[in-house]
């Protein structure tokens, strides 16, 4: 790096870190001030459950990003590709069924999906195991126990999630295009990277921690400011109409973003609801909901957002509904 | 953002996990078993964080002379065609929990929660099963979720002509009636879902929203059905009102 770059790159930086300082200090000397301002039953409600999801994303939003990190400085291009079909067609149930050895929620895998593109994966590929790791590894497989008797509710969730995963995969890779994928999320970590694979690991990982994380509280904004507003008692004017059972079910579970470990508990409460609008919200809820699409928009660009979020909302309506009804029936 | 302040940043987000770890502040958004997690998750976080300075204090000496020059770090030179903004709302939830600490849940979300009930614990969500005799005592201390669970589900009668103790705290309907409320969360406060059992037969009107009462009294056989959500009627021989428990949610 030149003198004159430096120098301006360490202006810049202090501007910042001032900024920083400002908005540190006013909020302790506002302190008092803000603690009666959040002294309103509707936003200490709020402020709970936005600092709730944040709190309980956070750790899988971290090991997210240290498998980023991995997949980048031990996981050669080459060698992911060996381990993958090389029909791309094929390599999308394959990425999907992956998705199985990821043990975690929705934030872990985005960050992980993005080097997996980086790393020459086919991005449908890639968002296959994004779509598939959060509903069909173990961890929340066996959270169905929400449902007692029914253990076919196991299968439904599997394969309701499988086969999201999978046609989303196939409809991309038909129909979706490199552009809508913003450059920043595919180009490789630019400027000379000089080092060792600890020092590629530990910069991915804090880069991904720094971007993903603004956006994981986007996400947990928007669901606590719904969480309060949405009146969770027009769930109760459903009864047992299954059509509009399914529609509301599947807005509900994009607008509350439970982490797919605790979604199967919300479902089993909803009791008065048939189990095919309850397995759409399984279904839906770890493929799209407010958090991802936040993630999303930020990782891989509004553009894909757009196109991406819709797409998976239909495609895991409609799979949660094929695969429930031969298998749960139209019942509760 | 510059990378310095987003180092900052980083300090500030795992510094408050580990602290609402260490004050157990944390059992006010997830449950206990989440605290080695979130400790691990905020001391990678302060890792990254201070391997990113020692490396930019180390990059930023004077090359000695023989050596290649130093490199920014690949993330930097990222940073230079377009300084994403969004890494500011870090600060969000540094400052929710340093500076206003978000309390449990309480009567609010008790009154916004809608049609949720407790899951049935057979297939068939309309037929009761026999449940196992309570143990015998006089006073028979119970969790919330039993209590429900037994009112509304027990065909075998357990609870009838038992006393039994229950802890929550006081939310009023529309109409003003007390109940005794108890709040179970399976993941964090998102998914929070109230309990409540209705009171009867003591005068609880100096009791306040949000007040925690230890209750002791007996369950009118019968009242929790599908129509009023399993909410039984609990027939208050002596309420004695408690500090609110650290743990304040069931799981």
């Amino acid at each position: 790096m030149t003198a004159p770059a430096r120098t301006k790159w360490r202006r810049g930086s202090t501007g910042s870190l001032r900024v920083l300082c400002v908005v540190l200090l006013v909020a302790l000397l506002a302190q008092s001030y803000l603690v009666d301002l959040f002294d309103v039953a509707a936003l200490r409600t709020g402020s709970t459950v936005f600092v709730a999801v944040v709190v309980q994303a956070l750790p899988f939003l971290v090991l997210g990003v240290l498998l980023s990190g991995a997949i980048m400085a031990f996981l050669p291009a080459e060698r992911l590709r060996r381990l993958l079909p090389r029909h791309p067609g094929l390599a999308i149930p394959v990425a999907g069924l992956a998705g199985a050895a990821l043990p975690g929620c929705e934030c872990a895998s985005v960050p992980v999906a993005r080097r997996l593109m980086q790393n020459q994966v086919a991005p449908a590929v890639a968002l296959a195991f994004l779509l598939a790791s959060p509903a069909i590894n173990p961890v929340v497989l066996v959270t169905a126990v929400a449902f007692p008797g029914r253990p076919e509710m196991v299968l439904a969730r599997f394969g309701g999630s499988l086969t999201t995963a999978v046609v989303t995969g196939w409809l991309w890779q038909r129909f979706g295009r490199v552009e809508w994928i913003a450059e920043r999320a595919l180009s490789r970590l630019s400027g000379p990277v000089g080092g060792s694979r600890w020092r590629v690991f530990t910069e991915t990982a804090r880069h991904d921690l720094v971007e993903a994380g603004g956006f994981l509280v986007i996400g947990g904004l928007a669901s606590a400011v719904l969480n309060v507003v949405v009146p969770q008692t027009w769930l109760g004017t459903l009864g047992g109409n299954l059509a509009l059972g399914v529609l509301v079910m599947a807005v509900l579970a994009v607008v509350l973003a439970l982490c797919s470990e605790a979604d199967a508990f919300v479902a089993a409460s909803l009791s008065a609801i048939p189990l095919v609008p309850r397995l759409v919200f399984l279904v839906v809820g770890p493929a799209v909901d407010l958090k991802l699409i936040a993630l999303q928009a930020g990782t891989f660009g509004r553009q894909f957002a757009l196109r991406f979020a819709p797409l998976t909302f239909l495609v895991a309506i409609g799979c949660a509904v094929a695969v429930g009804l031969p298998l749960l029936g139209s019942g509760r | 953002m510059k990378r310095e302040t987003q180092n900052v940043l980083l300090l500030l987000v795992g510094g408050a996990l580990i602290k609402i770890v260490l004050d157990a502040g944390y059992l006010r958004y997830v449950r206990p078993v989440m605290a080695p997690w979130l400790l691990a998750a905020g001391t990678v976080i302060v890792a990254l964080a201070v391997i990113a300075i020692v490396r930019d204090i180390r990059d930023a000496r004077p090359i000695p002379a023989g050596q290649s020059g130093s490199s920014p770090g690949p993330a930097c030179a990222d940073e230079h065609h377009h300084a994403p903004r969004s890494p500011w709302l870090l600060l969000v939830p540094v400052l929710a929990i340093f500076l206003i600490a978000p309390p449990a849940l309480g009567s609010d979300a008790v009154n916004r929660a809608g049609n949720r009930t407790v899951a049935a614990p057979g297939p068939d969500t309309t037929r009761r099963v026999p449940f196992p005799p309570l143990p015998p005592g006089e006073v028979v201390p119970m969790r919330f979720t039993d209590l429900i669970t037994r009112a509304g589900w027990d065909s075998a009668g357990t609870l009838d002509n038992r006393t039994i103790q229950v802890t929550g705290f006081i939310v009023r309907n529309k109409a003003g009636a007390p109940f005794l409320a108890r709040i179970v969360i399976n993941c964090c406060a998102a998914d929070a879902f109230p309990l409540h059992a209705r009171l009867a037969g003591d005068n609880l009107d100096h009791y306040r929203d949000d007040q925690w009462l230890t209750v002791t009294g007996t369950v009118a056989p019968n009242t929790a059905n599908e129509g009023n959500r399993y909410t039984p009627t609990l027939i208050v021989h002596g309420a004695r009102p408690i500090a609110a428990p650290q743990d304040t949610y069931e799981y």
